[in-house]
């Protein structure tokens, strides 16, 4: 790799910064608001508090898109210090402002310095495996088209399955799609909601229900053998797995499964704020790359 | 055309949408028509949906700009893969080959008449055994005085217009080109179905209007019998009658069947003449001997009574060639299409299942669909005839209101609670027919109502799947596994029956033995599982407690279904979450007369 590649993404990626292999890469923090206040991803404020909030004080937690005057700030920084800059975006779909914000953001410097947004299509780790395909294809290439070219199908082959036992927080962010479906039944069901690369609208769909943890998980593990036949592929390349702490029986009985399936790489990620908001308590998701 | 700049989607899409719902409102019409290759009256519906699954299919192409012939294209190629029937199937070829042509964006009358010749080529080669008199000679018609009207005009909206009236009357003769359309006296409904889409083409363009008269085969039987009676009790005039609902007060170019009007027509004019008796007996002969065939036409023998569709994806099949081999000894009809690996197929058929296991060796079948013709023939031609409205529903039928909410959320389209009293054959076709589905999967709670579904299945107007299911449970178990979206694509669901293991505590009304020769009191609680007498016991916390002893194994979710003979009862969850602390339990009323409990294990 010749040229000096700088990444940008938002910290709603099921990342920590430690588990991603590239020196050069700045993480924006999306705003989250808690009954009012706003609050950042930090040591203090992390996934983990938000659950007992929102099991204990019964709050309202909303967020926002990425802050345009942050991400100028990044590009202000480093523009000299770098010839090319990827901003892996979360799904335009899902934040329609964020990615227009990156967008704005790349024509105001489009005389400075090349700035390629990647739209992820996905959240939360959908975005993890995003990024992290694309920074194995930087690893390799360094011309603007080619990293363009082939991400798409990093981005087509990446597909994410979430275990929501709650929909209301998802139906109050706006993001339920036609998991919508699936509310308000009297038998308590947990969905199986997915977010499909290939998938044209790139919506949340429901993929399956379960009444146990145990049901999900497995119907989750048949799910992506049938999406690996349908793409014939032999192995996954990456899974990323996030929980929030509160459901643990659940997520070591889904790792356990989800390691009879051929994996390069699997990581536990880290969890951020943001996918508390959207997802609530005992949530846990993972994304695949194929 | 162009692309509109507004909402970048392109012109045609809105033609498309227009002439789709034109079709729509007169698909009734043309299954009134349906008489060949087999009179089950939905040549409209298949037509209608073809249509309609294409558009529901549609990219939504996320704001990018594309032209006419790509969406078009796009269209062709949807109109493929959600092609329903013989002539959903011959019109998504042909809108494929047009596509092929026009993709270029050129609509200049010249491209248009390349690609209607295309279009026509792609149909003819695509259908097995082409027969004159069908869609494929309107298609012929069209395309050729297409290019005969290139030469006078240079819109291809006019020359349209002006080809209208030419296929009309091309339509006209298919009756005397295929014996069968004659004997009915009907035209052909594949090629009406056709007119009627350059109709409503022409009528986007130009914004016209027009009209079609519209009779049910219902109508046209019932006017048979009547017009037979009449004529066989000599009454000299029939023309202020009402023939089963045939009403010829505004005269007798209103009747679109042809040979029904010829019949009535020479009856009124020959019956009052002065004609001697030896004549008049035997205009009187030939009349019933012409009304005979019609009903005969109308009531066939079904040679092939399954029309079997399905999708097959697969790398092992090298040509359209070799998979029609593979399933034309099976029966007729056979169209195929082909695009990349997948391959869909049309074919009439006794064997379905068979057709389906041997395809299966070759690739993974990821589509299949089987309608009952017979069925549908005799919906066709019944007085009360259902216009269905969709594809698929799920039936229910259960005793408790509890569970009818339950099934409902989790997917059921109607669930019929019977309470106490088994339904009837009669309330079941009723409840059956109300769901206006060509196809329904049928399940109840109770093996002793699988007779009566059985009998009202043969009787009721969509093609029934009866699932014998033994218990509500199973039917939660079926639609948990239900996508909320049923098609028709994917019914593994209602292999999931068993999923959820579950007994039932009941009360004896008198003393009996269990299986393993303990004595259960007049009076006892009891469990049953599995059709086994398990425990009893004086009190039901008791039976309970020994029913999740023995039966709950590795399951962490335990579900109490109350029944109404323990309505009242809210002691018993609170004692067994108490008991089995490692256990999670959930309550909901079931409301089943027969049960106290039924109990989950998940």
């Amino acid at each position: 790799m010749n040229k000096r590649i700088l990444i940008i993404t938002g910290d709603n990626l099921g990342l920590s910064r430690e588990q991603i292999d590239y020196p050069d890469i700045e993480i924006l923090k999306y705003p989250v608001l808690v009954d009012g206040n706003e609050y950042r991803q930090s040591a203090e404020y992390d996934a983990a508090w938000l659950v007992e909030k929102y099991v204990k004080e019964g709050v309202v937690a909303k967020s926002s898109s990425i802050i345009k005057g942050e991400l100028i700030d990044v590009v202000e920084a480093n523009k000299d210090r770098y010839d090319l800059i990827v901003h892996v975006v979360m799904s335009s779909v899902m934040s329609a402002a964020t990615f227009a914000v990156a967008e704005n953001v790349r024509e105001m410097y489009k005389k400075t310095i090349p700035i390629i947004n990647i739209d992820s299509r996905q959240l939360v780790t959908g975005v993890g495996n995003v990024l992290m395909g694309v920074i194995d294809i930087i690893k390799e290439h360094d011309d603007a088209d080619d990293i363009v070219r082939l991400s798409q199908e990093i981005v087509h082959n990446t597909y994410s399955y979430m275990v929501v036992p709650d929909l209301n927080y998802l139906a109050r962010g706006g993001r339920i799609g036609k998991a919508k479906a699936l509310m308000g039944s009297v038998l308590r069901i947990i969905p199986i909601l997915g977010l499909m690369g290939d998938d044209e609208e790139g919506i949340i769909v429901p993929l399956d229900r379960g009444r146990t943890f145990q049901q999900v998980n497995q119907k989750m593990i048949d799910l992506m053998k049938a999406k690996m036949a349908e793409k014939s592929a032999t192995q996954i390349q990456r899974i990323i797995l996030n929980d929030f702490g509160d459901n643990q029986e659940a997520v070591s009985d889904l790792k356990e499964r989800l390691k009879s399936l051929p994996c390069k790489e699997m990581i536990h990620g880290k969890a951020d704020l943001v996918a508390v908001v959207h997802c609530g308590p005992k949530a846990y998701f993972f994304a695949i790359t194929v | 055309m162009t692309a509109h700049a507004d909402n970048q989607m392109p012109e045609i899409k809105g033609i498309i949408e227009n002439v789709y719902k034109y079709l729509h409102r007169r698909k009734e019409y043309i299954n009134g028509l349906n008489v060949f290759p087999v009179p089950d009256g939905d040549t409209g519906l298949n037509m209608t949906l073809t249509m309609q699954g294409a558009l529901a299919n549609m990219p939504e192409y996320d704001g990018k700009i594309i032209s006419n012939g790509e969406y078009l294209r796009d269209f062709a190629g949807q109109m493929l893969m959600n092609s329903r029937g013989c002539s959903g199937v011959i019109l998504a070829l042909y809108c494929h080959g047009l596509s092929e042509v026009i993709v270029n964006g050129d609509f200049s009358p010249a491209n248009i008449h390349k690609a209607l010749e295309n279009g026509y080529q792609k149909a003819y080669q695509g259908t097995d055994n082409p027969r004159e008199g069908t869609i494929l000679t309107l298609m012929y018609a069209f395309k050729e005085k297409f290019g005969e009207l290139m030469a006078e005009e240079e819109d291809f909206a006019a020359i349209i217009r002006k080809c209208i009236p030419h296929l009309k009357s091309v339509l006209d003769k298919t009756p005397d080109m295929l014996p069968v359309l004659k004997q009915a006296g009907v035209v052909d409904s594949g090629g009406a179905g056709f007119l009627i889409i350059l109709e409503g083409l022409e009528r986007e363009i130009n914004f016209k209007q027009s009209n079609g008269g519209e009779v049910r085969a219902s109508t046209i039987l019932n006017a048979i019998k009547n017009i037979r009676k009449q004529i066989q009790s000599s009454t000299s005039n029939i023309k202020n009658n009402h023939l089963g609902g045939l009403h010829i007060n505004g005269g007798l170019e209103k009747i679109n069947n042809i040979k029904l009007r010829d019949i009535i027509s020479d009856f009124q004019h020959y019956s009052g003449n002065m004609l001697n008796q030896s004549k008049k007996k035997l205009l009187k002969e030939a009349w019933l001997n012409d009304l005979k065939e019609m009903e005969s036409t109308w009531d066939p023998h079904i040679q092939y009574r399954y029309c079997t569709e399905f999708v097959v994806k697969s790398d092992k099949i090298s040509s359209q060639e070799e998979i029609r081999q593979l399933v034309e000894g099976y029966g007729d009809s056979v169209i195929v299409l082909n695009s990349s690996d997948l391959y869909k197929v049309h074919i009439h058929t006794n064997k379905p299942d068979a057709v389906f296991t041997d395809v299966a060796k070759y690739g993974e079948l990821v589509f299949t669909k089987v309608d009952d013709m017979k069925k549908q023939h005799r919906n066709f031609i019944s007085h009360d005839t259902i216009e269905y409205e969709r594809e698929s529903s799920i039936f229910c039928i259960v005793s408790g209101l509890g569970f009818k909410k339950i099934l409902e959320e989790l997917g059921a389209d109607h669930v019929f609670c019977y309470g106490k009293k088994k339904p009837s054959v009669e309330q079941l076709v009723k409840a059956i027919n109300q769901l206006k589905a060509k196809n329904v999967i049928a399940a109840a709670d109770d093996q002793d109502i699988l007779m009566s579904l059985k009998y009202a299945a043969s009787l009721c107007k969509s093609n029934v799947q009866i699932v014998e299911s033994k218990s509500v449970i199973s039917l939660i178990s079926m639609l948990m596994a239900a996508s909320n979206d049923l098609n028709v694509n994917n019914m593994s669901f209602i292999s999931k029956l068993n999923d959820i293991r579950y007994c039932g505590i009941s009360r004896a009304v008198r003393e009996t033995k269990a299986a393993d020769g303990t004595i259960v009191k007049k009076g006892d609680f009891f469990t049953i599982y599995d059709h086994n007498i398990i425990c009893s016991g004086k009190h039901i916390k008791e039976v309970a407690v020994q029913s999740i002893e023995k039966l709950a194994q590795n399951e962490n979710l335990v579900t109490l279904y109350k029944g109404i003979p323990a309505k009242k009862d809210n002691s018993l969850l609170p004692e067994l979450r108490s008991l089995f602390p490692d256990k999670e339990f959930e309550e909901y009323y079931g409301g089943q007369y027969q049960y106290h409990y039924y109990i989950t294990f998940e």
